[in-house]
């Protein structure tokens, strides 16, 4: 609330002296610091949250600039009709530019955006028959009200207005289930999948949240100046849009507001020599990123804390001094015995067949652990089981559901969790954030009501954040919770996993080698850990190598060598078994 | 008839090109696991290089907005391909140490952005000194158009394709013969194993960057008698040449000389039938490619290991 009386604060004061200006220029300049502030606002959620390095921004400008222009002149739509269709249309191109993103990733993925803003510059400046090329569109329409077209000041006074709703809905999203989801794409797209986040679907909602404010801000370019030629749309412009954000303070909510103030000032000075201009944007993007990685927010905010005025903000409820309890989530009545069954599962890269005919049956209720030597398909088995790796035939049943196709978010949300062999924490979020994305799939609040802030979202987020700090409880994290995952001792990374997994409420937890790296002291605490969570009814699976963690807290003994099930059954069982002791120590000749 | 070979062998010619800074980015992505996004400046500085050594050799004010045939003649065409090929490369070292090495495996890939703020920068400083007009650059071996087979077509055209081909074969030799080239297909493999072997990583790297760099100049050079020297022309090149690199798979250096000849004589073909059309289908086509087979016609999928 605070916040948002500030920001409206600030804007009036803004649009106030603003009303004092005479100078045309000056007015101007105020503009285009709103027009590029949106940009990099939606800019920031792509580039600086779900960390997608899209180079083409200036196709996307294109798209909202060209759609107001052929709409207001050919279609005779009103202009502020026509500024919206104008975003719904740079919503499309959004997506558009978001498929690629689909299938690839990192550099290539660069490039293609790379390329899609060539394109569109290129369609712009060739297809002069629709688009006028460099003669560009004349007579669009501006914004008016009641016929009288906006003055200058009208027109600053209305972008301050929308950077000021874009501000304040987008901190709204990103403080948030959406901000955390997005950050997660950014740190590790697999684990987020793995705790229930939609990667896909969050990756071009950031392309198109990035389309939209790229393509109002083109729009308002178009319905200023009343006129849009191809000169408009070019590489600088997408680099200066990147540059706004990385310079600003990529993945900081002031860092488009910071980036866009300095930067257009900086680019009036000097842009009576364009070549010059250009030179001074790529020398500062160099500059952003050796200099100041976290731009000029991150300047700015380490300022503050030296000077002691940062308000060390402690999130949270106060934790319940009763012994808390993990939330969980209650087993359907169907459920009578068997939680989830494996039948025949198989899987073969090339040569190495690290699953042959493995069927598997876990009991709801029990500490299940999967054993076999390196190389035996204990990893490749869980990678099935939670979507990571399709198996080539057979099939998973979880509560008689068939989840062998489904996404690795969606078989998360029916309560599968698991943990990584190679630890794959978000390692620059702290470690409530990484518990709170355990939330995410169990919380219910949606886009809309994220954007708006709206009292659904809040609650969510309340509740989300009392779970957490139950579950950090429950497993001795607390004092660490503000920590950054990464800055922690290998033990409590390997701890934070897990309760990473927890926060899913899954009824079924996947454990791949949770004891790695562990002393024996930190083996032991993490036994009775498991016991306690098998106690509150999770069913436990994990595949592990230290054989006393195994045999004394274990229902059930699984061994695998070679992707073939060779024996199972109750510890003691298995360890008198002579296939599971020829595997192990090779006392066959014809082992190994 | 004739129309096709001499859609077939433009198309190949320009191919040639495309294939040389497609392997420029596969030397650079398998060994550094990076890629030099201001790839289409350096074409373009090549050209300019090439260009102003032109006129040097020939003793020539560097002011003229054309190069008289004359001054391509004899020796000093081709050692104004080298001359770019050398300052290129020059440069590339420059790029990896300011732009590329400070960045480079760690997470977040800064590098692109690194990269590509370097190549507006070169842009800018290439404008300040040479000016946005086009220059025209003869070709050493003159602009009458040659019959075979009743086609025409332009010595430009034979001489890139023929330089091309000898320099992408001396790579292929090198690269599977030398120790140089082994000690890079060992820092491609895993840059931590081959230093435990002794190879200087560092400088493996450093000279994937200078070979990168220097094939991209050399292609510039070539690529101008026949496109005509701009400041602007590079980016349309290397993202070319990128397409071809994603067609052939970007680890594999031959399925990127194959992707570069499949991408200029499908450029050339399109060009046939609708001239306006062939950057559309180009991307189009990648677009598709990255669709079915992310790694490449000729790229093994990368197992991503969970």
């Amino acid at each position: 609330m605070r916040h948002l009386i500030g920001s409206v604060a600030v804007a009036a004061v803004i649009a106030a002296v603003a009303s004092f200006i005479e100078n045309e220029f000056y007015l101007r300049t105020l503009f285009m610091i709103c027009v590029y502030f949106l940009c990099a606002a939606g800019m920031n959620v792509l580039l600086g949250f779900a960390g997608q390095k899209s180079l083409g921004q200036a196709g996307l400008f294109a798209a909202g600039a060209y759609a107001v222009a052929l709409l207001t002149t050919r279609y005779e739509i009103g202009p502020w009709l026509s500024l919206l269709l104008a975003c719904g249309v740079s919503a499309v191109f959004g997506i558009l530019i978001a498929m690629p993103s689909l299938r690839v990733k990192g550099p290539s993925l660069a490039m293609v955006t790379l390329a899609f803003g060539i394109v569109i510059e290129k369609v712009v400046t060739e297809g002069s028959e629709v688009f006028g090329g460099a003669m560009g569109i004349y007579a669009i329409q501006p914004l008016h009200i009641g016929g009288v077209p906006f003055t200058m000041l009208q027109w600053v006074w209305f972008g301050l207005g929308l950077c000021l709703v874009a501000h304040l809905l987008l901190r709204n999203l990103l403080q948030g289930r959406f901000g955390r989801a997005f950050l997660s794409l950014q740190a590790d797209e697999v684990a987020a999948g793995a705790v229930g986040v939609a990667v896909y679907r969050y990756k071009v909602l950031a392309f198109v949240i990035a389309a939209v404010t790229c393509g109002l801000a083109g729009a308002l370019v178009a319905q200023q100046n009343q006129y849009i030629n191809s000169d408009f749309i070019n590489f600088h412009l997408s680099i200066f849009i990147l540059l706004l954000v990385l310079f600003g303070g990529s993945g900081s909510l002031y860092g488009p507001l910071l980036g866009s103030v300095t930067l257009v000032i900086i680019g009036a000075l000097v842009a009576r020599w364009t070549w010059i201009e250009h030179f001074v944007n790529g020398a500062l993007l160099l500059f952003a990123l050796y200099a100041m990685p976290k731009g000029l927010a991150g300047v700015f905010g380490s300022l503050f804390r030296r000077f002691g005025l940062g308000h060390s903000a402690s999130r949270g409820a106060e934790p319940s001094r009763a012994a808390s309890k993990l939330p969980t989530r209650s087993l359907p009545q169907t459920a009578a015995g068997s939680l989830l069954t494996a039948g025949s599962l198989n899987k073969a890269f090339g040569g190495v067949v690290p699953a042959k005919d493995v069927s598997v049956n876990l009991t709801v209720g029990h500490i299940h652990a999967l054993i076999g030597p390196n190389g035996a398909g204990k990893s490749t088995f869980i990678n099935m089981l939670t979507g990571i790796i399709r198996p080539d035939r057979g099939k998973v049943t979880f509560l008689g559901q068939d989840i062998t196709q489904q996404t690795v978010h969606g078989i998360c949300g029916h309560g599968v969790a698991r943990t990584f062999q190679n630890l794959r924490l978000f390692k620059d979020l702290s470690v409530r954030e990484n518990v709170l994305l355990g939330q995410h799939s169990r919380m219910q609040n949606g886009f809309v009501s994220s954007l708006l802030g709206l009292p659904k979202a809040r609650r969510e987020e309340a509740e989300a954040l009392q779970k957490v700090n139950n579950i950090l409880q429950f497993t001795g994290l607390l004092p660490y919770a503000d920590a950054p995952a990464g800055s922690l001792a290998y033990g409590l990374q390997r701890r934070v996993e897990l309760a990473r997994a927890l926060a899913s409420e899954p009824l079924l937890l996947l454990l791949d080698e949770p004891a790695a790296g562990l002393n024996p002291q930190e083996t032991a605490e993490l036994g009775q850990l498991l016991v306690r969570i098998r106690n509150e009814g999770m069913t436990i699976l994990l595949i592990e190598h230290h054989m006393d963690l195994v045999m004394s807290i274990s229902d059930h003994v699984i061994v695998l060598d070679y992707g073939q099930k060779i024996a199972e059954g109750a510890p003691s069982k298995v360890q008198a078994d002579p296939r599971v002791m020829e595997a192990y120590l090779g006392t066959s000749v014809e082992a190994a | 008839m004739d129309v096709y070979l001499q859609t077939l062998l433009s198309g190949l010619a320009i191919g040639g090109v495309y294939a040389l800074i497609a392997l420029g980015f596969s030397i650079t992505f398998t060994t550094t696991k990076t890629l030099n996004f201001a790839q289409g400046e350096f074409i373009a500085f090549g050209a300019f290089i090439g260009v102003t050594m032109l006129l040097l050799f020939s003793g020539l004010a560097s002011t003229t907005t054309a190069v008289p045939s004359e001054a391509a003649s004899a020796w000093r065409y081709p050692a104004a391909v080298i001359a770019a090929g050398a300052v290129a490369g020059l440069m590339g070292v420059l790029i990896f140490l300011l732009a590329v090495r400070p960045f480079a495996g760690k997470g977040g890939m800064n590098w692109v952005m690194s990269t590509l703020g370097f190549g507006v920068m070169l842009q800018s400083i290439g404008l300040a000194v040479w000016g946005p007009a086009p220059v025209m650059v003869p070709s050493p071996l003159g602009d009458d158009v040659l019959r075979i087979a009743g086609a025409g077509v332009r010595p430009q055209e034979l001489l890139v394709l023929a330089c091309a081909i000898l320099i992408m074969v001396a790579l292929d030799l090198v690269m599977r013969r030398s120790r140089i080239g082994k000690a890079m297909m060992a820092v491609a493999h895993s840059p931590q194993i081959a230093s435990l072997m002794g190879i200087n990583v560092g400088l493996v790297m450093i000279g994937a960057f200078a070979l990168s760099s220097g094939l991209a100049g050399v292609a510039g050079v070539l690529i101008a008698p026949i496109a005509s020297a701009s400041l602007f022309m590079g980016i349309g090149f290397a993202l070319k040449a990128f397409s071809a690199a994603i067609i052939g798979g970007l680890n594999n250096p031959r399925g990127c000389i194959y992707g570069g000849f499949i991408l200029g004589v499908l450029e050339s073909a399109v060009g046939l039938w609708q001239a306006q059309w062939r950057e559309i289908v180009v991307f189009g086509l990648i677009i598709l490619v990255l669709a079915f087979r992310p790694a490449g016609l000729f790229g093994q999928a990368a197992v991503d290991k969970v």
